[in-house]
């Protein structure tokens, strides 16, 4: 046991270390640079200040030696500055985690509770006006792109009825603060974590409901049945619970993809989150934010997947044994 | 008791609804079972023995398939008429069943001892204490060693062969009237299947319930029940006390199934003969509606009659009947 886990954590080390150098090499082999990207900005320079910048930023260096030099930074925790906004990477990240997690948690936990529901009613009743709409909805969502999607909910929810904010995460002009500024935050919340919900929302639903499919015909609950339990009992405790398998493991591997998940829902809405950051750090080239990004997101889906694996341990005895 | 036979069928008939058309699997079935009897019933895959089974309690999966005809009166109470809810207060209770599948017919996610406990619970209202202490005797009565330690593994710790011994468990918690075993050692290895019929001959004298043992093994029924019942496509073709059925069986079909069991031991001056087979297959439900004896393209008898009209289920005395005309024939 002990053993299996020093394992899981060594590899995952090995996995931290291939996605750092594979980031680092794939960001320079496209073409264009961050100073080019600066220059640009300052509308232009001279050959000699072109110059400065590289050797200052070190990029007048082999590949390898800036690899190393990145490398050696990491190890001892130091991800560098941002080349637009001249703060560490870190700070900027931490500033910027809380509200994509705001946003990818509320839309990804609704989504899977209602998802889930909205399964398991219509797997019981298959040729149902319910089961009909959620094969609907679900293939709705799977089809539709999600800046479309959000596009749409806007013209529906802010435009045609200005019910929601189009925008940010809280109203410029307030200076509200307590119960106020956690209301306004929550009122600019809802079109983005809907539009990813609905998402997230088409996905789970059909899982589930093939999942509970599956297990509804399965020997175990024809014993279930045979045994004279309430149809309640049959369902959530004997059904529901095998059915859940495949959404926690998809949950955590979807929660380990927060970001990657946000950037297009974050950028319509100008959520001030990592994918927002994310977006624009590609078009500026700032390449030591865009990297510490990429590494925090491969962190991240590296520990949902242990936790995953110790929530799966929890739910299904069979994984235990082996 | 008020004399009433413990089940008594009717008539019963069940139809799968498949492409728009009601077919019938099970037809015009009768037959009656007292306090502690014993009934095997036998066939080929198909004939709709399982399906029988699975009728008794309520269990035809629905839709495509339904009850369309015929009582199922359990101690005089129409059970066809029953609502979900009281079935639910006689399955596992008065009627417990016992599947062919012991791999997967346990639930995995829970403990053994919580899978027995639980209709404990449902059913005579015990607290959890009582239900897994209930739980724990059952384990013991069915053979598991160390069975309170037992209790709290998973299906996936066990054997087959355990694994079925946990299901007679559950089967028999409850004490109840009836319990119908479906082709229960099927899936077992030989010497395992050996095991799990010497705990069934144990238990039957411990319990009292009736059992109806479905199976296709011949040897089975002759060691297990005292009467037997013969199924093929959906119809009862033959019924007797197990030993008369062995030593003289009537219809051509099962005179085929008795010959197909191998013997081990033959007479000095006899030479071993390759073992029987009938011909052909059994005939699909759609094959069925047309006229005459299900039988009669494999019946190496069969008359111009038999292809025509359906034969009727003739008594032989001492309780045996069979459906065939050579019977009919004969005895008039």
């Amino acid at each position: 046991m002990l053993k299996g886990s020093l394992r899981k954590l060594l590899n995952a080390l090995l996995l931290m270390i291939a996605v750092l150098v594979l980031n680092f090499t794939l960001i320079h082999i496209a073409p264009g640079d961050p100073v080019e990207a600066l220059v640009g900005e300052m509308g232009g320079a001279t050959p000699e200040l072109i110059a400065e910048l590289r050797s200052r930023f070190g990029l007048d260096q082999p590949l390898y030696v800036q690899l190393g030099t990145y490398l050696g930074r990491i190890a001892q925790g130091d991800f560098g500055h941002s080349l637009y906004y001249d703060q560490p990477v870190t700070a900027l990240i931490a500033e910027r985690i809380g509200p994509t997690i705001l946003l990818v948690t509320t839309a990804l936990f609704s989504a899977i509770a209602l998802g889930t529901v909205l399964g398991v009613f219509s797997a019981q009743r298959r040729r149902s006006v319910l089961s009909h709409l959620v094969t609907v909805i679900s293939l709705a969502g799977f089809s539709a792109p999600v800046f479309w999607v959000g596009i749409m909910l806007i013209l529906l929810l802010s435009v045609s009825v200005p019910l929601l904010p189009i925008s940010g995460m809280s109203s410029a002009d307030s200076a509200a603060s307590g119960l106020f500024y956690i209301l306004d935050v929550l009122h600019h919340l809802v079109l983005p974590a809907l539009t990813l919900a609905l998402i997230y929302l088409a996905f789970y639903s059909r899982l589930s409901r093939a999942s509970m499919l599956e297990v509804l015909g399965s020997d175990y609950i024809r014993t279930a049945r045979a045994k004279g339990l309430p149809k309640r009992m049959v369902i959530y405790k004997h059904a529901l619970r095998n059915a859940i398998l495949p959404v926690v493991t998809f949950a955590g591997l979807q929660f380990g993809q927060v970001i990657s998940g946000a950037v297009l829902v974050e950028t319509v809405f100008a959520w001030p989150g990592l994918g927002t950051l994310a977006f624009e750090s590609i078009l500026r080239r700032d390449t030591p934010t865009l990297l510490g990004i990429l590494f925090f997101s491969a962190v991240m889906v590296v520990v949902m997947n242990l936790v995953t694996d110790v929530v799966y341990r929890r739910v299904d005895p069979r994984i235990k044994a082996r | 008791m008020t004399g009433k036979k413990l089940l008594s069928v009717r008539n019963l008939e069940i139809t799968f609804r498949t492409e728009g058309e009601d077919i019938p699997v099970v037809r015009d079935l009768s037959f009656d079972l007292d306090h502690g009897d014993t009934l095997g019933i036998v066939g080929e895959s198909g004939c709709g023995k399982s399906i029988t089974a699975l009728s008794l309690l309520g269990l035809v999966p629905s839709p495509p398939g339904r009850i369309s005809k015929g009582q199922i009166l359990f101690e005089g109470e129409d059970l066809v008429q029953a609502g979900e809810r009281r079935l639910n207060q006689v399955r596992g209770n008065d009627i417990s069943m016992v599947f062919q599948e012991p791999m997967t017919s346990l639930n995995p996610v829970y403990t053994i001892g919580e899978q027995i406990a639980e209709t404990a619970r449902v059913h005579f209202g015990l607290s959890p204490a009582k239900a897994w202490a209930r739980a724990v005797e059952m384990l013991d009565l069915v053979g598991i060693p160390s069975p309170d330690t037992r209790a709290h593994d998973f299906p996936h710790q066990l054997s087959g062969g355990m694994r079925q011994r946990v299901m007679i468990a559950i089967a028999l918690v409850c004490e109840p009237k009836l319990l119908i075993a479906d082709e229960p050692t099927t899936a077992l290895d030989v010497t395992v299947q050996a095991q799990v019929f010497d705990l069934f001959q144990e238990l039957k004298q411990k319990i009292g319930a009736a059992i109806i043992l479905i199976t296709h093994d011949i040897g089975v029924v002759a060691q297990m029940t005292n009467r037997v019942m013969v199924m093929y496509a959906g119809r009862k073709i033959e019924e007797g006390p197990v030993a008369e059925f062995i030593r003289d069986p009537r219809h051509p079909y099962t005179r085929g199934l008795v010959s197909c069991i191998p013997r081990l031991r033959l007479p000095p001056d006899d030479h071993p003969a390759p073992l029987f087979e009938i011909p052909g297959v059994v005939p699909s439900p759609w094959e069925l509606n047309r006229p005459g004896c299900a039988f009669a393209p494999r019946c190496a008898r069969a008359m111009a009659r038999c292809r025509t009209e359906n034969p009727v289920l003739a008594p032989l005395g001492d309780g045996r009947a069979a459906a065939c005309w050579l019977e009919t024939e004969a005895a008039a």
